[in-house]
């Protein structure tokens, strides 16, 4: 439970506590439901990283956090169980790999990321699916260390699928 | 050496110019949200300068490193008090509240996950509920895009200070 004196309506833990800013709020939400939109980047792609992310970071409130395009287009449980052993599972892909790979270099040390990293992921997605990745890397980092520094609580259902963070709409069995 | 070529464009914003271009569409709604964060937001603009700062040195970004947004400049941050902004800053002439900035903007980025009861009281003691959720949100907003300036390919080893206009949206 977060640490904060005050906080904001909201169903969701996050709204609770981002809410407190809601025009800073309200902008994040359009800008972070972007990544999720059709042609961006493939959803599978997104939801591994932001899940790799969460787990380097142990930031249980963002692992309980599915996204619906991600599930539609075949994400299956059994893949994001075996999400730390991404390097050695034949169920990964080359560039899911690679994608998984420059997540936990980002995270760790951007400045680590050699050429050879990059090109493994630039090559398979383009500019524009780079781009997206690491955009999409920046706000995946940078808000599991916001929920990690004002403890916000994981959502009360095991999984809770939404379509942008704050919009929670089912739990998962 | 930059890893993405960026899409030609004729903005002289050094962002616009810069190959988070080729998303258009989320580069316009990362504008927006950093538009609010600096000019339409609860804490002055001289604190979320001296965060963006001690990020930029932290992550070592050198694009981050050389820019200096003008509000927080009309506010008082000199390039005196930016020095200050190094390692070692507990024992220099920043103030409490100052210090305690730096202190917060270093445990995002180093020990996220590690609850510091002190910490949180010395953060209560100087900033409203508001005021910290705003910064927090700041701190992952320039750490991302010092992540993202990196990622792609750094820019050269010397960079002036540049002096440019706060983010509005």
């Amino acid at each position: 439970m977060t640490w904060l004196p005050d906080s904001a309506p909201g169903a969701e833990p996050l709204d609770r506590v981002f809410g407190l800013r809601p025009n800073l709020y309200e902008d994040f939400q359009r800008w972070s439901a972007l990544f999720w939109e059709e042609g961006v980047l493939d959803p599978r792609i997104l939801e591994l990283c932001r899940l790799r992310v969460a787990q380097l970071h142990g930031c249980e409130s963002e692992l309980r956090i599915r996204h619906r395009p991600a599930i539609e287009a075949g994400l299956s449980e059994a893949k994001i169980a075996a999400l730390q052993r991404a390097s050695s599972d034949p169920a990964f892909s080359e560039v899911e790999r690679a994608c998984l790979a420059f997540s936990e270099l980002f995270v760790a040390d951007p400045n680590a990321i050699t050429d050879e990293d990059a090109r493994r992921v630039t090559e398979p997605l383009g500019p524009e699916g780079t781009v997206a990745l690491v955009q999409a890397l920046a706000l995946f980092d940078g808000f599991a260390r916001f929920r990690l520094m004002l403890d916000v609580e994981a959502p009360a259902e095991e999984r809770v699928v939404v379509s942008a963070p704050g919009s929670a709409e089912t739990a998962l069995d | 050496m930059p890893r993405i070529r960026p899409p030609k464009t004729d903005s002289a914003d050094p962002v616009q110019r810069s190959a988070l271009a080729h998303q258009p569409a989320l580069l316009a709604a990362f504008t927006r949200l950093y538009g609010t964060l600096w000019s339409h937001g609860v804490l002055d603009l001289a604190t979320k300068e001296m965060a963006r700062l001690r990020n930029a040195r932290v992550t070592d970004c050198r694009f981050c490193r050389s820019v200096r947004f003008a509000g927080a400049r009309d506010e008082g941050l000199s390039e005196a008090l930016v020095e200050e902004i190094r390692d070692g800053y507990e024992e220099g002439p920043l103030t409490d509240r100052q210090k305690v900035v730096l202190r917060y903007t270093d445990a995002f980025l180093k020990t996220p996950g590690d609850a510091d009861p002190a910490l949180r009281e010395a953060m209560l003691a100087h900033f409203s509920s508001e005021e910290i959720v705003e910064l927090t949100a700041a701190i992952a907003l320039f750490m991302g895009f010092s992540k993202i300036a990196v990622s792609l390919g750094q820019v050269p080893e010397s960079m002036p200070v540049t002096v440019m206009p706060t983010p509005d949206r």
